[in-house]
Order: C-alpha cells, then structure tokens, then sequence
C-alpha cells in the first residue's frame, strides 16, 4: 500500500514528485551514485533508536516462547548462536537472583510478553549503570538501574522489571531483519549513560569539549579545566530547548568532514519542523502524537537526542526549513551562492520527501518521532517497530537500494539488563562518578591505564568506556545473510565507516574514538550476491510477500 | 448570535468545527448541528494476558472471606462501580469491615496520566522530584478552571493524575494489588499467600504459559504478572470504555437530546452558571477522543463529613487525600490536604456514593452542594450545639484555606444568589444521565 506512505508524508512530496530527477542535482551538486567510495555503498542511513540492551531484545534469539494466540516466530536453519542470555546459561540461577543486595527486586530475567510492550523505564544515568555493573559481574541492576518512571496507565512494572526481555512475539521485526540480514552481539556504546552522550558518539565519538550556556548541566570536571558531558542535557539556543539547562559541545563531528567535502548529508527527525500542525492541533515544539499502546500522546522532537544541534557548525536552533527539497542535504542552495538555511537538519518528512525526489543523500541520521523512538515509558517496542519497519520497507522500493547501507542501533541500554561485560578500555576516574572498578575507579588506575584524550589533547574523565551492550542491525544487498558478527565495535564505528568509506579514512581528530573503534565491515561481503530484499508488516512485523 | 450559539461556543464545539455561522437547528430538533468522528478504543478479541486477567478478577477464592473478587465491588452490572446504595463496601475476613472510601468505578481509566503536579514530563531521562514541582506550583499563577477556557487551566502547577480518589497508583497493575492486600477489602494476607492460590488456581497453566515455568518459584513476580493480567482485562475489555452514552451518539449526530438535556448541556458549560465542564470536560480532545469529563487534576472542595464511616466516630481522624493518610510520600505538601482527584461523570447518574466519603447517595445532593456550598452553607454543613454552620467540618481548620474559592461556582458568598434554580439542578441532572454508556442510537 505504497498509498499509506504517502498519506503519512507531508503534501509537498507530491510537488517533489513531479520534480524533473535530471534537476534533482542542479547547481554543481554531485549526485552521491557518482562519489567516489572505498566500498559499493553509496548511501548510508543510520536509524538511531533509544534504549535497549542487547539481552533484552535478544536473550533467547532465536527462540520465542510462542504462547498459544500469539503469532508465533519460527528461526531458519542454521541461525548462528548468540551470545545471549540463553546460550549463557543465565535465565535461572542468575547473580541478579542470588545477590541479596538486590533486596526485593532480585530476581532470575523472565519474559515480558507482547501485552507488556509499555512498561516503566530504567534508570539509565553514567553511574548507577556502572554500579550495576559492579567490576563486570554484572549482578546488580535491580539495585542500581531499577525502575525509573512508570510508563503509561496500563504499563507493567514490578521491582525487578530490569530483568525482562522481549522475544520475538514482540520484537518480531528486529529478530527478522537479524535473520535474513547481518547482526553484531559485541556492540557497546562508546561510554556508560543515557541518550545525549550516545547522540554524541555516534556523530563525534567524544563527549568531552563541553561548554555550558545556561544553568548547570550534566557535566563533570575534566580534570582538564574542561567539561565532559556523561547524562542529558539541552543543546543551547535549540529553540525547543530546556529554558534553565544547557550546554553546547566544542570538537568537530562527522557533519563538518562531509560539509568540507561536499558531500549530501542531513540529521532528520520526527517533529522537527515546527510550521507543520499534527492532526491532533500540535504545532511547534509541542508537536505530539497519540499511541494506543501507551495510551498517551508524547512530544514528538526531543532536543537532547539531537545530534549535530550541539554543534555551532552543524546547528538549526530556529529548526529553519530548506529552501526546497533539492537543497535537502547540501550546504549551498541551489543557486550554488546563498547558504541554505536549513543547515542539515531536517524534519523526517523531508527525507522521505527528498529521496521520493530523487535527493537521496550520501548520508542520513534518523530520529523516528518520539512515540516511536523506542524509549521505554513513553515510546515501546510495538510503536518503534511500526515506524523502523515503515522506513526500510520504503528503502528497500528505492531505485538506489542497490547501494545502500542502513544501520539499525541505539544510544544506550536504558540500563536493561546485559550479561557481557566489557572491561573499560577508556578509562576514567572521577571520584563521585566513577564506580564500575570501584570507588571513583573506571580502569586499573591512573599509574597502568590513562584516560583517552579530550578535545585538547590531553587525558580527560567522563568517558567510561565501552559502556552497554547494544543491539546493531546491518541491513542491506550487501549484509551478510542470518549471520552474526563477535567483533568488537561502538557506536564510533558508525563515524569511522563513514570516513572510511567516503573520505580515505580521515579521522575528526580532538580525542574522538573514531580512530581506535572497530570495523563494522565483518557484517557485510561486497562479492556477494546481493541480499535479497525483506518487506515485513509494520504492526506484525511478520514477513509479507507484497509490499505491505 | 442567540444563546443556542451562545452555549455551542462555550461547549467549544462551534470552535472545533471551525463554523462561525449561526446555528441553523430549530428548537426542538435537539441534534448535534455540527456532529463530529469519535475515535473508540479498536475491539479485538482478548489477548492471552487478558483472558487471563479476567478470570483472576472474578476469581472470590483470592480473598480471606472467600466471598468477594474485584467483581464484588466493581461490579459488571453497575459500570464496574459499587452495586448498592452504601457509601463504602464492607469486606475483611467476615465482611464487616468499612472501606476508607468510596468504591470508584473502574471505566474510562485508559488514559488516566501518571501522576504529577503540572501537565506530565514526557522526558523519561530527566525526572524532576515532586518536592520540587510543588514548590514551584507555589510560585506559579494558577488559572481560574471555567468552562470556555479549559486550556489555559490544562497548565496550572497543581496535582493531577495518578489512580485511586488519592492518585497513589500509576498503573493499573498497581491499583490493583492494594483492594487484594488491603484487610479492610479482599484481606489476600500477604504476596505469599496470594501467590500460592496462584499457584493452585484452576487457571494456572495460564501463567506458565505466558511467563514460562519458573514464574511459580518467585512470588513477587507472580503477583505482578497476575495484576499486570487484571489491568489488561481492563485495558483490552471493551466493556471498561464503550463509549456508548447518549451524548456520545449525540455527538455524532445519531442521538438527540431533550429540551431539559440540552439545557442542562448549557448549563453544565455555563461558567456563570454551574460551570461543571471547567474541570468535568465535556469535549473530545483534538484526535477525536471522546470526553472523559475529567482533566484528572485535584481539587480541595470541603465536602461535609459523613458520619457514617467508622473512621469518622474519631473527631481527630480526617482524610486529607493528597496529603494522607492512605497515601504517604508527598504529606509535607501540606499545601494539597483535602485534595482529591476529580473523577469522571460518565455512568456517574447510576452511582449512590457520591465524593471520596460517599457523604451523598444522590445527583440531586450533589447539586445542591455546589449550588449552596458558599450562598447558604446551612443547607449542607451541620450546625454546631451553639449554631454556628460547622463549614468545612471534614477539614481541620488548618487546612481550610486549601479549599477552592475561586473557581466558579465556588467564588459566591453568603447571601448571594445560587448559581442554580431548582429548574437548572433538573435540567442538569437530566443532562447527566445522557452519559451513562449503553444506550440504543436510533437507525
């Protein structure tokens, strides 16, 4: 029903499809087909989704519990193992069951079924995960990342709910893309904490550089005489932004190398355009949207999950349209002299709008509107299902799928229960902060293993790291098929494939882990026959044999 | 604009859609002259969890007495309210035992939001403390709550949301466990005890089904599992939110309303007469909703004391709602001591228990309380040996600065006029009875 995409899209991807695609690419703008790459894939989408930990959607992977009236998940022969929860060995006699120290919440991981999509969410703040960690034995999350909020009305919740986990009667989507496609199960964010640092990550692989503009931040002390930003905050002059607390960064991101190369690239995220009106009468920053699951409508643009209004050089902070759909992407409008305004950051709409258009960037970082972001308590994995699935399905019909990478993954666990431990290799030790290795103690200790480098140069803290196991989905012609990858990667590997691919491997420099994180290419064979296409429905998440 | 339109504005509906042209309706046609698409919650047959749910919620072996289920006191026939005419139940091991309060219904919970003082954050990452958003509701203005501008009081820095008369449950699951454990109510003794009869339920195979074989061996769990299960009987059950009173036919054009209902509509909207809609909200949200008639925020309003409950034997014993005693984490907000959440009025024209202490059993007592609260206070409060109008005689004396006076029609003073006449409390009450769910549209 290629009309329901359409419906959902604002009115002018009609004027965009009655573009000429020959005009699509006017004024010096050098069609991405055309760059040149280290590897076949000239358009990369990151689908960039909140807080989940890899246990959590993929504990028993690939084996639901198939109760009787839910549709039931049947795994392909020959699904690789993974390293989950059921493979360790960890669904009963778990140390978060035996550890007293978990009080009332201790208990074994246990199954949240599909009727339990909206539930409470964790707390998933820089230090409470480390204490959670507890020096890698990973036995206290009831006790350290328990309950946050309570989700909606009819939300489940209960003392020990960090040890649920969905399976695929739920996450239906995500364990099919992972079966005809390629998965990574040593996936880490860069640093313990929640949304902001992720954002910051996956664009710049560093969360130092930190300059606060109003009130006090979620920042520590450096050590440096600077700022290290390890929980949310505001990005400042963000129109939508928090009025008493934010902060802006000061290193370089991915945006800055493609914006001196001139390569298409744009951050596009559900509710950023404030001049459109949701059906419900929303306008503005308090666009918002109604879920059935949750039973609540929640605002769709969250400033702190946007990646590049941190940064003075890739900001929109009046959230300013482009000037058409084919300057989507580019710097320059088409007339090739004025700066667009919209400085490459657009609404999800105008992505969609301008590949419809034939103005696919190279590039594409995508924020689903709120309700679908994931996030537990106000989002849920029903509604982000609904959503991611809608977008790759709609990839997959492009004329330029044959090119094309999309990268499905998350900014941080939300303090879910993980079982794989990942010894710091970025250390920090900030007395209050840090806890994982001990008391202040991120690492062996000052004397045997350094902090990594700040924007200046020198060693910072604030960067525990690797931090939380996190899902990472590739899905593409050239995604290896139902395989699993074990190298080690973060969400800087992101950044660094992008250098690799379109910029001969130049790194942003300033302390970013772009140059030391690791390669995600394990998950993908550029000889291959290409990977047949995978359409699933949006609300099942079953495979569908038309387009749905 | 003649006052057929007069009232249409103020019920917001002339607003909504979007015609400023005279209304073309003769008087006794009664429709809805610019009838709208309700959105009602989709029906599918019942989840697992739900079948589930719903045998636990009917399921009387549960309690110590053996004799009472959530059926009991929410009972179906009576729009999940209390099925007879007391102002609490009775339960305890031999049901004898009064409930602190009256038994709210369990329809049109679906959207309750999660408690909170001012409009609900929906940023999970950042969670300000309630000590601090009291504080600054302290600070901040608070818009007068009338019937024409119910979005600017949407926004006032006070307690809204939450479940029970208290707002001390979030979820529905949580609700649900307090009436099981609560010995006055079921009396289930302890998690223990109610998770063995989980155990040995005729339903049990159910759990093991759903949640896999080692939910039996952590109780906790359980318990949490089988009220997640009642709470999504709830939630899935059509019958809990049908949406099918005569205003909400009449909404949609399929239903028309008498002379007297379409009076008691103006009135109720009226916020220089009874002005119920500026917290009772009559109208569908903007994604087609329909009304809850409720904007789930809090309200101290004096009720008189009901000298029926056992609690009340005790001069010094007060129930303050938001301040306490059954509910204990925000008693220093002393600021909020004879709040209590403002239910629903849907399926309200069937109930006989009336306020948080069931001190009335009729709409017409009801009525009569706004209407004389502050005009002729003797006609509701009791008199004191030496005469005086005991007003507010529920609330210490400390507290009664918490009582609203200046939301009409609660800002009149002795002597005044009332609000209502005799003819307008009948044409209201009239009106609410439109909004009780089962009614046959015609065609």
């Amino acid at each position: 029903m290629k009309t329901k995409l359409l419906s959902t899209v604002a009115p002018t991807v009609v004027a965009a499809m009655l573009l000429n695609s020959t005009t699509a690419f006017a004024a010096g703008y050098v069609n991405p087909n055309n760059l040149p790459t280290a590897t076949p894939i000239k358009h990369i989408v990151v689908i960039f989704n909140e807080n989940r930990s890899f246990d959590h959607y993929f504990a028993t992977y690939p084996v639901a519990a198939n109760p009787a009236g839910e549709i039931p998940f049947v795994s392909k022969p020959h699904t690789p193992t993974a390293a989950n929860l059921k493979t360790a060995g960890l669904l009963t006699n778990n140390p978060n069951d035996t550890n007293a120290a978990n009080g009332t919440g201790a208990t074994n991981p246990f199954r949240l079924d599909r009727t339990q999509a909206n539930t409470a969410s964790q707390n998933h703040a820089y230090t409470p995960e480390q204490e959670a960690y507890d020096n890698g034995k990973m036995d206290l999350f009831p006790k350290f990342t328990g309950r946050g909020t309570a989700g909606g009305v009819g939300a489940f919740g209960t003392s020990g709910q960090v040890m649920g986990y969905f399976d695929g009667n739920t996450v239906t989507a995500l364990w099919n893309y992972a079966q005809n496609f390629a998965m990574n199960d040593n996936a880490y964010t860069d640093s313990y904490g929640p949304s902001t640092p992720g954002a910051l990550a996956v664009v710049a692989g560093q969360n130092n550089g930190a300059v606060n503009v109003l009130g006090t931040t979620s920042t520590i002390p450096d050590g440096q005489g600077g700022l290290t930003l390890i929980n949310d905050t505001d990005p400042a002059f963000d129109v939508c932004s928090s009025k008493t607390s934010t902060l802006y960064m000061t290193g370089k991101n991915i945006g800055d190398l493609l914006n001196a190369a001139e390569i298409s690239w744009g951050g596009f995220m559900g509710g950023f355009d404030l001049t459109r009106t949701n059906i419900n009468n929303t306008t503005g920053c308090a666009r918002s949207t109604f879920s059935s699951v949750t039973s609540g409508s929640t605002a769709d643009y969250i400033p702190h999950h946007n990646w590049f209004m941190y940064y003075k050089s890739t900001s929109n902070p009046t959230h300013a349209r482009p000037s058409s759909l084919q300057a989507v992407g580019h710097t320059l409008q088409p007339n090739g002299e004025s700066l667009d305004p919209a400085n490459h950051e657009y609404d999800l709409e105008d992505f969609y709008g301008a590949v419809l258009g034939g103005n696919y960037p190279a590039v594409s970082y995508i924020k689903l509107p709120a309700y679908q972001d994931g996030h537990a308590g106000y989002s849920d994995p029903l509604d982000e299902q609904e959503g991611t699935v809608q977008l790759i399905n709609f990839l997959q019909q492009q004329p330029d799928w044959d090119s094309t990478l999309v990268i499905l993954t998350y900014d941080d666990s939300d303090g879910w229960y993980d079982h794989l431990y990942a010894k710091p290799t970025w250390a920090s030790y900030d007395p209050t902060a840090d806890q994982v290795n001990g008391p202040g103690q991120c690492g062996t200790g000052v004397a045997t293993q350094v902090q990594p480098n700040g924007v200046n140069g020198k060693p910072v803290n604030g960067r525990c790291g690797p931090g939380t196991r996190i899902p990472f989905i590739v899905i593409s012609p050239f995604a290896k098929q139902n395989y699993i990858s074990a190298k080690r990667i973060t969400q800087s590997s992101v950044v660094r494939f992008i250098e690799d691919n379109w910029l001969n491997g130049q790194r942003l420099g300033g302390g970013s882990l772009d140059a030391t994180s690791g390669l995600i290419t394990d998950m993908l064979d550029f000889t291959q026959a290409p990977n047949n296409k995978l359409f699933l429905d949006p609300t099942a998440g079953t495979v569908t044999v038309s387009v749905p | 604009m003649n006052s057929r339109s007069l009232w249409l504005l103020g019920a917001g509906l002339l607003s909504m859609a979007g015609a400023a042209s005279a209304v073309e309706t003769q008087g006794l046609s009664g429709a809805n002259p610019h009838p709208l698409h309700l959105v009602r919650p989709r029906t599918a047959p019942l989840s697992a969890m739900a079948q589930l749910g719903r045998e636990i919620f009917s399921d009387a072996s549960l309690s110590s007495s053996g004799a009472l289920s959530c059926a009991s006191c929410h009972s179906p026939e009576h729009h999940y309210g209390p099925p007879n005419d007391g102002p609490v139940m009775l339960g305890g091991r031999d049901l004898s035992q009064q409930g602190a309060r009256a038994v709210p219904s369990l329809t049109y919970l679906e959207r309750t939001p999660n408690f909170s003082i001012g409009p609900e954050q929906s940023d999970d990452d950042n969670i300000v403390p309630l000590a601090q958003m009291a504080a600054l509701g302290q600070q901040s203005a608070r818009a007068k709550k009338t019937a024409s501008a119910t979005a600017a009081s949407a926004a006032n820095i006070v307690p809204q949301g939450g479940l029970f008369w208290d707002g001390r449950a979030d979820t529905l699951q949580s609700q649900a466990l307090f009436p099981l454990l609560d010995p006055h109510e079921m009396d289930g003794g302890s998690i223990e005890r109610v998770a063995d009869k989980f155990r040995h339920a005729a339903y049990a195979d159910r759990f093991t089904g759903l949640f896999g074989e080692g939910v039996f061996s952590n109780p906790k769990l359980l318990v949490a599992e089988a009220m997640f299960a009642v709470a999504r009987y709830q939630f899935e059950d059509v019958s809990f939110h049908p949406y099918t009173s005569k205003y909400d036919y009449w909404l949609e054009g399929k239903a028309r309303l008498s002379e007297s209902e379409l009076r008691g509509l103006q009135l109720f909207n009226d916020p220089e007469k009874a002005n119920c809609g500026g917290c009772h909200l009559s109208n569908p949200t903007r994604e087609g909703l329909p009304p809850l008639f409720t904007d789930h925020q809090y309200e101290a309003l004096g009720v008189p004391r009901n000298g029926l409950l056992a609690q009340n034997r005790d001069s010094g014993f007060f129930d303050l709602g938001a301040c306490g005693p059954a509910r204990k984490d925000i008693a220093e907000q002393t600021q909020y001591c004879g709040m209590f959440v403002t239910p629903t009025l849907r399926n309200a024209a069937n109930r006989h228990a009336f306020f948080h202490n069931g001190v009335f059993n009729s709409l017409q007592q009801v009525l009569d309380f706004y209407n004389f609260r502050d005009t002729n206070p003797d006609k509701v409060y009791p008199r004191a040996a030496d005469g005086t109008v005991e007003k507010y005689d529920d609330l210490p004396a400390k507290y009664h600065a918490n009582v609203d006076v200046s939301d009409p029609p609660f800002d009149r003073h002795p002597g005044e006029t009332p609000a209502m006449t005799a003819q307008d409390e009948a044409d209201i009450i009239a009106f609410l009875n439109t909004l009780t769910d089962g009614y046959q549209p015609e065609k």
